[in-house]
């Protein structure tokens, strides 16, 4: 058997060795065949966009002469890079993201991990049902889940308010300093059960032996969750905070549909619905430098969070 | 069930709101260097086909019924509803506009900073439309009376829709001017705290524009090789006082968006007693409130003292699109789409528009009184309107960009932070900043 094994593991290290030298071959069309379907839609409606997107950011319009006149583009230098730094509105999106991601994202990631570890613990009945639960607004498209929410928002429409209201209660879900925090709402009931199956199948994938050891050693169920399991599904819980930063700062739909029942929304509330707004008002060049400064502040955190924790943690 | 109609306009707009990422990802920059002269108008040879792109419901109909008749100009219809100006936008750049596309006039001189017209007027039939249409409507399409870009469609003659029996109820005649208004609206409010004469809505600029367009404030003007923008006018200052102090005083509602599920509720609730609308509105509360029917009438917009002037709010044009082959054609249809009797009465019918024709408004079905209005005639009172609408005001080339800053500070200012008047020099700000951006000269001040 062995004998067997290891002879066919010379023949293909040597066949691999004789083709490398022959070059192309057989083998360098397979390598083009398997790659094809995924690199040319990434290099056509990714890398071209992005790089348009560069391109057009370092241009400025001109336009020839007139009351309507007929524009072209030239190039601009940074022009446009200035604008945006110089864009109190965009800062102000920015700011205001910032304050939503500080709260939002570790009170999501919280009860993501309490219900993974809920989950995963053997104290739970119905284990199944709950997971699908949990996990099932994920499957609502976030346009619908915020038409959902804004009519339990909305003080004309919704059961909640009226019943709060019958407890003496008045709240302004809607209102200028609230409505920050029920857009956080949507996307924290949108996206937990997500964040919680990824943290789910980490614990998932822990040996039981690990578990048998630490019982052996007199470990509680408690201490099992919070020195073992959390520990060990470390990577998993930073993988999720990244993506949550980035969800947070490409936040678009939920306050864009608030928006039409709440006027506390502007049209610049979220640094991607500055860039829309300025994109519909035909100024392209400096939307395409918004969206290249969101992504590299996109780039810049969620980068500079991965190797903060790994150090921190030697993972 | 009365709430179906709002919820499936909720719903669009959030699919537009998704689809317009991908649109706004996608969008290339504005270039081409051709002018907007004036193109040849020929009759083809034989069998053309013309693409007509609208947002108008069931105007596929309307077309059938020319195709019917017309074998040899045949007309497709796109809907493009979805997300009207970034498709329009996209197939300007892309070369790929229609023949004919529906645009409000408000959108007139943005789209034409891109270079997206033909002027029409070497066809004798296009100059010759001009007495077909409601003076302010002609005004705007020609730009001033410099070329025939597009044919007036609809509009949105201004009027005041009033719960007659609150107004009775509370011993209040009909207010005939702003001032009257006001006073109605505090003695509404003394007499029960949960009942306003109105609300504001602060994400509605289009609606805004409309009342100062009533007060004949010049927003855009062009001379000396600049435009020149008095967004923030003594007019406007007016209007925008005038609502500031209804706000402070709480007599009006701030929370409720214009054709939301909220906004009918309030209704519902006998919460609000009247609103300033548009003759296309007629068909909003008569949908929503069925209950409410016999109470509401239709009366002209208060005034600003004596002047009679009226304002419009909303309403389209059918635009000749440059890169069109066949604008003899294109001028044949888009007249017989906007002024032919049988084409307004199914446009009217289906789509619910209030024709820009001056025959239209005369189409039996806006001459017979509305049943849900106490069988009273409206249309008379929003044609009354639609004649005394100021012909010389004129929208900017960026009235997008404009329109939203208006709006996001007249938001803060319905919150309680800033006023309505500074929203208008926000909005100014804007103005000049976005016309800047995009290369149009552009001073402050008329």
């Amino acid at each position: 058997m062995t004998d067997t094994a290891s002879r066919a593991t010379r023949v293909v290290a040597a066949s691999g060795r004789r083709r490398r030298h022959l070059g192309g071959g057989p083998r360098a069309g397979t390598i083009v065949a398997f790659l094809t379907p995924f690199f040319l839609p990434f290099v056509l409606f990714y890398l071209v966009p992005i790089g348009y997107a560069i391109w057009q950011s370092f241009r400025v319009v001109r336009r020839t002469g007139g009351q309507y006149g007929t524009s072209y583009t030239t190039f601009g230098g940074f022009h446009q890079y200035v604008q945006v730094f110089h864009n109190t509105e965009f800062w102000s999106s920015i700011e205001r993201i910032g304050l939503f991601g500080v709260v939002q994202v570790p009170v999501m990631l919280f009860v993501a991990l309490i219900m993974a570890l809920l989950l995963d613990s053997p104290l739970l009945r119905l284990r199944s049902f709950f997971r699908i639960a949990a996990f099932m607004p994920y499957a609502v498209p976030g346009v619908i889940a915020a038409i959902m929410w804004s009519f339990l928002y909305s003080p004309q429409l919704s059961p909640v308010v009226e019943v709060l209201k019958d407890v003496g209660l008045t709240p302004n879900f809607l209102g200028p300093g609230a409505v920050l925090w029920s857009t956080a709402n949507v996307s924290t009931w949108l996206w937990t059960g997500y964040n919680m199956l990824i943290l789910f199948s980490a614990l998932q994938s822990i040996p039981q032996e690990l578990y048998e050891a630490a019982r052996l050693d007199g470990a509680s169920n408690w201490a099992i969750a919070w020195r073992i399991k959390v520990p060990i599904i470390a990577p998993s819980i930073i993988l999720t905070t990244v993506f949550s930063i980035i969800g947070t700062l490409q936040l678009y739909a939920e306050p864009a549909v608030l928006r039409q029942i709440s006027s506390n929304i502007s049209s610049t509330y979220t640094p991607n619905m500055l860039a829309y707004a300025v994109a519909s008002g035909n100024n392209y060049q400096q939307a395409a430098a918004i969206s290249v400064v969101i992504a590299v502040v996109t780039f810049v955190l969620s980068f500079g969070f991965m190797r903060l924790t790994t150090r921190r943690a030697g993972l | 069930m009365s709430n179906t109609v709002t919820r499936i306009r909720l719903a669009g707009v959030a699919a537009a709101a998704s689809l317009v990422v991908l649109t706004g990802c996608s969008s290339s920059a504005p270039s081409g260097h051709s002018s907007a002269a004036a193109a040849a108008c020929a009759p083809a040879k034989g069998k053309v086909t013309l693409q007509y792109w609208n947002t108008v419901p069931g105007m596929d109909k309307v077309v059938a019924l020319w195709n019917k008749s017309h074998p040899n100009v045949q007309v497709q219809t796109k809907n493009i509803s979805n997300d009207q100006y970034g498709t329009l936008g996209n197939a300007l750049k892309a070369g790929k506009a229609p023949d004919l596309a529906q645009v409000g006039y408000d959108e007139l001189p943005d789209l034409r900073t891109q270079n997206a017209f033909v002027d029409a007027s070497s066809c004798k039939a296009a100059t010759a439309a001009k007495s077909k249409f409601v003076p302010w409507t002609w005004s705007q399409a020609s730009f001033g009376g410099t070329g025939v870009f597009a044919f007036p469609q609809d509009t949105g003659p201004m009027a005041l829709f009033v719960r007659s029996d609150i107004f009775k109820q509370h011993g209040l005649s009909i207010p005939t001017t702003w001032d009257e208004y006001a006073a109605d609206a505090k003695k509404l409010h003394d007499a029960d705290h949960n009942l306003s004469i109105t609300f504001f809505d602060p994400n509605n600029a289009e609606w805004f524009n409309g009342l100062l367009w009533q007060n004949s404030a010049h927003m855009y003007s062009y001379s000396g090789n600049s435009w020149h923008v008095s967004v923030d006018s003594a007019q406007s200052k007016q209007v925008a006082a005038y609502w500031q102090k209804l706000i402070d005083q709480k007599l009006v509602r701030t929370d409720l968006a214009n054709g939301s599920t909220p906004m009918y509720a309030a209704y519902q609730k006998n919460q609000v007693a009247s609103y300033v609308g548009a003759a296309w509105g007629y068909s909003m509360f008569r949908d929503n409130l069925p209950d409410q029917a016999g109470k509401w009438a239709v009366v002209p917009m208060p005034t600003w003292g004596t002047n009679a002037a009226s304002g419009d709010w909303g309403g389209s044009t059918v635009a000749f699109m440059k890169g069109s082959k066949h604008l003899y054609e294109s001028v044949e249809f888009n007249s017989w789409l906007n002024t032919d009797p049988q084409a307004l009465a199914l446009e009217n019918k289906l789509g619910g528009l209030y024709p820009a024709a001056t025959a239209g408004t005369k189409l039996p079905a806006l001459s017979q009184g509305v049943p849900y209005y106490n069988n009273q005639k409206i249309f008379d009172v929003f044609a009354d309107s639609s004649q005394n609408i100021d012909t010389s005001f004129a929208w900017g080339p960026t009235q997008k960009t404009v329109n939203l800053a208006l709006q996001d500070s007249m938001a803060k200012a319905a919150a309680g932070s800033g006023t309505l008047t500074g929203s208008l020099s926000a909005a100014q700000a804007a103005a000049l900043k976005s016309m800047k951006d995009l290369a149009i000269p552009a001073t402050a001040g008329k």
